[in-house]
């Protein structure tokens, strides 16, 4: 087992008062939160931090660590060594935190479950260690992740293999770190931003009680081709000149498939056609907006040269920038 | 590399509008239902329309995009001591700006190969 030197995970001194730990984790917290941190180890950076901040931050968590630490020390573990604490190590010391503590479970490390993590309490509430000394049944913590996933799967499902590293109680009641590989049949009709649980997959409950939940939230990746707001999907169309002037029926790859569309004549860059229901699916399923955008061909040869020449004698007064024609286009 | 372990697709539950009840949403911010409570009644944190009501009492329900909220409410608070209308504005900009990377990340799509 990794030995986790919470201190220089702070940046603070061994002998740190409680606000000065308090003030260090949040300066970190700050810079690291995941939401607004650009740092590309943002959540596994924050992570730390709670873990840490969870245990100096609480004086009876702290005086057991501060006590692992100086065996530590003895076998000649520092930060990121290997360590492994004698048994009945935390004799002496009980937890009484409230089961609703901490910011964000379920992130933290092999170091800190085999130390404060629910077997530890469960061993320790026969021997005189654990909340109110008791053994009481204790429904596991609910797990979180984010899932990136393409837009098509929305609209047909899909399946996924999340690669997901946990601590599980194994034997002795030790907690052992286990890696495994989840395989998620992914719902049709899934939304960016929306969760996906699954049940009995978090943290294992005390006792009889039942496993946590796992959350997946869904975001999509970017995808030049369409774009998702709520329900409705946004879609761009490329039309030649002559197609939005004259109107014509086009064939467009949709998420749904190809349909063929109906585009009216003088059509301006910027108007949207709707094709209803053709968006996410759901009981009430959401529209796909085809955006029109005019591609022009390149004036690349003799002859094309000449057709653009003539496109321009065609229309004298035709001018792009004149107030009306701008408007036109918004 | 550890087998995959197939989950079956009934396990795979897809949260719509009003798939969480009080206590779900406590415990997936691992707070006690009063604090959920607190801060629906201070505005912080949004119940779906009630349309149910049984035996005078209003049940709330809950999005899953709620429970994402009220996390990010839950953690703020926890971090920095902050008062619930605080974290709640902290939240509203943080989500602004998550929409708005998203748009500015459909107009500069990664190129493909990239």
């Amino acid at each position: 087992m990794e030995f986790k030197d919470y201190y220089q995970t702070l940046g603070v001194e061994k002998s740190a008062s409680q606000d000065e730990i308090k003030k260090a984790y949040r300066k970190l917290a700050r810079k690291y939160h995941p939401d607004v941190s650009k740092e590309a180890d943002a959540a596994a950076k924050m992570a730390q931090l709670n873990e840490a901040n969870t245990v100096l931050s609480d004086p009876e968590k702290r005086a057991a660590y501060d006590s692992v630490s100086a065996q530590a020390a003895a076998q000649g573990a520092r930060g990121g060594g290997e360590f492994r604490p004698p048994p009945g190590w935390d004799t002496g010391f009980e937890f009484s935190g409230s089961p609703y503590e901490g910011g964000d479970g379920g992130d933290y490390s092999d170091f800190f479950e085999q130390l404060f993590g629910q077997a530890a309490r469960q061993r320790g509430g026969a021997g005189g260690f654990g909340q109110g000394g008791g053994h009481a049944a204790r429904r596991g913590s609910d797990h979180h992740a984010k899932i990136e996933l393409d837009l098509l799967d929305a609209y047909q499902g899909g399946t996924r293999t999340l690669s997901l590293h946990a601590a599980r109680p194994g034997p002795n009641g030790r907690m052992v770190s286990e890696e495994r590989n989840l395989e998620v049949k992914i719902p049709k009709g899934v939304r960016e931003g929306q969760l996906i649980r699954l049940a009995g997959q978090g943290a294992p409950g005390m006792g009889d009680a039942p496993a946590g939940d796992l959350f997946l939230e869904v975001h999509f990746r970017p995808d030049a081709r369409w774009r998702s707001v709520e329900r409705d999907v946004y879609q761009p169309l490329p039309l030649a000149p002559w197609e939005a002037a004259l109107g014509a029926s086009v064939e467009v790859q949709t998420p749904s498939g190809t349909v063929e569309v109906t585009v009216p004549a003088r059509s301006r860059a910027g108007r949207k056609l709707r094709l209803k229901g053709r968006g996410i699916p759901a009981a009430t399923p959401g529209d796909l907006y085809l955006e029109i955008d005019i591609a022009l061909p390149p004036a690349d040869s003799d002859a094309a040269r000449a057709a653009w020449t003539a496109l321009g004698k065609a229309f004298p007064t035709f001018n792009p920038r004149a107030p009306s024609q701008t408007q036109q286009g918004a | 590399m550890p087998h995959a372990f197939h989950l079956p697709a009934q396990m795979a539950e897809l949260l719509g509008d009003d798939s969480l009840s009080l206590e779900e949403l406590a415990r997936a911010c691992r707070r006690a239902p009063e604090w959920v409570s607190e801060h629906v009644e201070a505005g912080v944190i949004a119940p779906q329309p009630a349309d149910a009501v049984s035996g005078g009492m209003v049940t709330w329900r809950f999005a899953s995009t709620t429970l994402v909220r009220a996390r990010r409410v839950a953690q703020l608070e926890a971090c920095f001591d902050a008062d619930p209308h605080l974290a709640a504005l902290t939240v509203d900009l943080m989500e602004e700006v998550g929409d708005l990377r998203r748009q500015l990340r459909q107009l500069r799509p990664p190129v493909p190969g990239s």
